[in-house]
């Protein structure tokens, strides 16, 4: 529990940062690392390339901020991360979410999509095209 | 005429018309229906696809007092394409998914029949960006529902009783269905759609009398799965018309990706019935990266001439091969007879998604025109006649920087400069009457992986107003096939997605994404009225006759790709303006809803 809360205060931090400064100071949290706003470590990476193999901006846009389908940068502040796997794997078919349970790409990277996507609903990744950062 | 003599010939008149049909073997329903101006029998209004009118009550002199005759919710509230049928006293109404079917009396207003499929919700997400439908097609006593799960049906158009049901894809698959389907002769013809699942495509004939696949023909693949004979299906080759050759598709391919190499076909079909060919255009190659398609991908992105009874090919042209764009290829082709470089023609007029306007011999696919149709398209110089291949500017090729770059500011966006809105044509002018998109875009392809009945696109697209230019992000325009012109434009704020309507009144009328229906003077484009319905019109105009009364009607309901934007809550600017881009504006015209509104001048005529 107590982690849980650590984890949101820093992130609530690092937001103010990234507004207040041009070029925003690292982040680092339980989920991810961001450096200059779009270099992020190899797991969110991996998310990231499971966002466009998956063709996810066809319905959400290129930058997260919604189309046919919800803003992801407003949905990921309310559903927990439970709910987040849920949604993608069983899909909202009436709503017209795909059930990505087919998807090994999807399957084997909820874990990271869910980081890149919390980056970005965060506020701690500043566009949708992130790079690896470079250890 | 003495009495006696009359009951002679009447039963002697009968017998011959009667036999009509049989000796014809043109749908002759369908074509004395279209033949008769008082009805709005097919999508287009005829076989031509020319969406003209020659009812001219309603004129450029008296246009301003057009009203709202009544109006109809069709209770759904996603994209509405196409447009409602006419057939003497009754309309036949569609609506998108869930398809619903009404038919309407247009006596009293009153729904007859109405027809709701039960169809797997799991078919939504699958027609990603929007669940449209194109609308039915009538004949012999049948409404053809084409529905979202790829089932087509027919009803009986008295009752609304299903009389036959097939399925033509698999929607696990992506195979899924948007487009009308088309009555020619004794065939249902119909396409699939599902480009970006990797979905093989296809044209196929069903016959009308019980549904059974008459031929069913692809678009990509060995020579006898598309119904291509090397020797006599001919194509435009070094300024003229030759054989194909053997294995003209798999040669132009590498290895097996053909398989899921799209080339789908949900758009306007047409047919001569002189020359017993019918005419569509297949879409883009699967995948939307070109790094893992190598080869000209033949024959997505191409028109097509097929034999209505056998499905075989007579002739086929590829516009962009290669694709590296989307450019999709579906777009109608408008049959017209003009004369070319003044020579009579029975000619082809087709608006690519690419932005070139062409113009072929429908007898044999001989390339005459090809010329843009909106001068900010760069991403090629021009269409070299003699080979018929676009001249690609490198700076604008997503191929040659290659996948993870972003190739930036190339006209037009995926969406072509114009999508599956339909033009019209009208015979009195010999001028096209086009609806534009007038966007560019972004293009940043990727390396994608396939899974069966998973999205399959490979690429990141941003799209934003044409730079440069009159910051709206479409024009009505008027076009000289003949000469490959612009002869007047009109600019607008939001691209046109609406069908246009040619009419023997001197006027067009198009519909606008704010939901504005408008119509113009055909000789100079000048807007004459103008009225705001429910939502933005995506949908086709039509006109039609009843009692003695000239109507016109469209359906609003915003959606489909134009639309997408505006069941999201875009309350403020991205970083790096996202694929909404100026689309995003829109909400502050108009949000979702279906309905149907139909006009007319009060009074007598």
């Amino acid at each position: 529990m107590h982690r849980v809360i650590l984890a949101v205060l820093a992130v609530s931090a690092t937001v103010t940062l990234a507004v207040a400064d041009d070029t925003p100071a690292p982040v680092k949290t339980d989920l991810y690392t961001v450096v200059d706003g779009y270099k992020v470590d190899a797991n969110t990476m991996k998310g990231f390339r499971t966002w466009r193999a998956a063709a996810c901006d066809r319905c959400h846009g290129a930058n997260q901020q919604g189309l046919v389908g919800p803003s992801l940068i407003n949905s990921l502040k309310v559903l927990t991360k439970d709910e987040f796997k849920t949604t993608v794997t069983d899909g909202r078919l009436e709503r017209g979410m795909v059930s990505f349970k087919e998807s090994k790409t999807v399957m084997g990277n909820l874990d990271n999509l869910y980081a890149y996507l919390k980056g970005r609903s965060d506020g701690a990744i500043i566009r949708a095209k992130v790079e690896e950062l470079k250890q | 005429m003495n009495r006696r003599l009359r009951q002679v010939l009447v039963p002697l008149t009968l017998a011959v018309v009667a036999s009509t049909p049989l000796l014809a073997q043109a749908n002759a329903d369908v074509e004395k229906l279209t033949a008769d101006p008082k009805n709005w029998a097919m999508q287009a209004g005829d076989m031509y696809n020319q969406r003209y009118s020659k009812l001219k009550q309603v004129t450029d002199k008296n246009v301003n007092k057009l009203q709202v005759a009544w109006m109809f919710s069709t209770g759904v509230l996603r994209g509405h394409e196409g447009s409602p049928l006419v057939v003497g006293d009754m309309m036949y109404i569609h609506s998108p998914f869930p398809n619903k079917v009404f038919a309407m009396d247009l006596n009293t207003n009153k729904i007859v029949w109405k027809y709701e499929p039960r169809q797997d919700p799991a078919v939504i997400p699958q027609m990603c960006c929007d669940t449209v439908n194109r609308g039915v097609a009538y004949g012999e006593n049948k409404v053809i529902l084409q529905q979202a799960d790829s089932t087509l049906v027919a009803l009986d158009a008295k009752t609304g009783k299903v009389v036959w049901s097939v399925k033509n894809g698999d929607p696990k698959l992506g195979a899924v269905n948007t487009n009308a389907p088309h009555i020619f002769k004794d065939k249902v013809i119909t396409g699939i759609s599902g480009g970006e699942w990797g979905v093989r495509g296809f044209i196929a004939a069903y016959n009308l009398n019980d549904g059974s696949l008459a031929w069913k023909g692809y678009s990509v693949g060995p020579d006898e799965e598309m119904l291509i004979d090397p020797q006599k299906t001919t194509t435009w080759m070094d300024g003229k018309v030759q054989p194909v050759g053997a294995d003209s598709s798999l040669k132009t391919w590498k290895e097996d990706q053909w398989k899921i190499g799209g080339g789908t076909t949900w758009g306007w079909y047409s047919y001569d019935k002189a020359l017993n060919l019918m005419y569509y255009g297949s879409g883009n190659p699967s995948t939307w990266n070109p790094a893992q398609r190598p080869g000209d991908n033949k024959w997505s992105m191409s028109i097509w001439a097929r034999d209505v009874d056998t499905g075989k090919v007579k002739w086929v042209y590829q516009m962009t091969p290669y694709d590296e764009w989307d450019f999709d290829g579906i777009n109608e082709m408008i049959l017209a007879d003009l004369n070319v470089k003044g020579k009579p023609t029975k000619a082809l007029v087709h608006f690519d998604r690419n932005g070139f306007g062409y113009t072929l011999d429908r007898t044999n696919g001989a390339l005459l025109v090809a010329e843009k149709y909106d001068p900010t398209v760069n991403w090629a110089t021009k269409v070299d006649m003699k080979t018929g291949r676009p001249q690609v500017v490198s700076k604008y090729s997503t191929a040659q920087n290659g996948p993870d770059v972003n190739t930036k500011g190339v006209c037009p966006a995926a969406l072509g400069t114009k999508d599956q809105q339909p033009a019209a044509y009208a015979p009195d002018t010999k001028l096209f009457y086009v609806p534009t998109n007038h966007v560019c875009m972004d293009y940043e392809p990727f390396a994608v992986e396939y899974t069966a009945g998973q999205p399959y696109v490979g690429a990141t697209l941003s799209m934003y107003p044409a730079p440069g230019s009159h910051g709206g992000m479409g024009n009505f325009i008027a076009w000289d096939a003949s000469a490959g012109k612009i002869v007047w434009s009109k600019a607008e704020k939001f691209s046109v997605w609406s069908g246009a309507l040619a009419t023997a009144g001197n006027l067009v009328f198009y519909g606008t994404l704010e939901g504005y229906l408008k119509a113009v003077r055909k000789s100079d484009g000048k807007e004459l009225w103008k009225f705001k319905t429910p939502s933005g019109i995506i949908g086709n105009v039509f006109t039609y006759e009843h009692k003695g009364k000239q109507y016109v009607g469209v359906y609003s309901g915003i959606g489909g790709w134009a639309g997408i934007g505006m069941a999201a809550g875009l309350d403020k600017d991205t970083d790096g303006l996202g694929a909404v881009g100026g689309y995003r504006e829109l909400n502050q015209y108009t949000d979702l809803g279906g309905s149907l509104t139909v006009f007319a001048i009060p009074g007598g005529n």
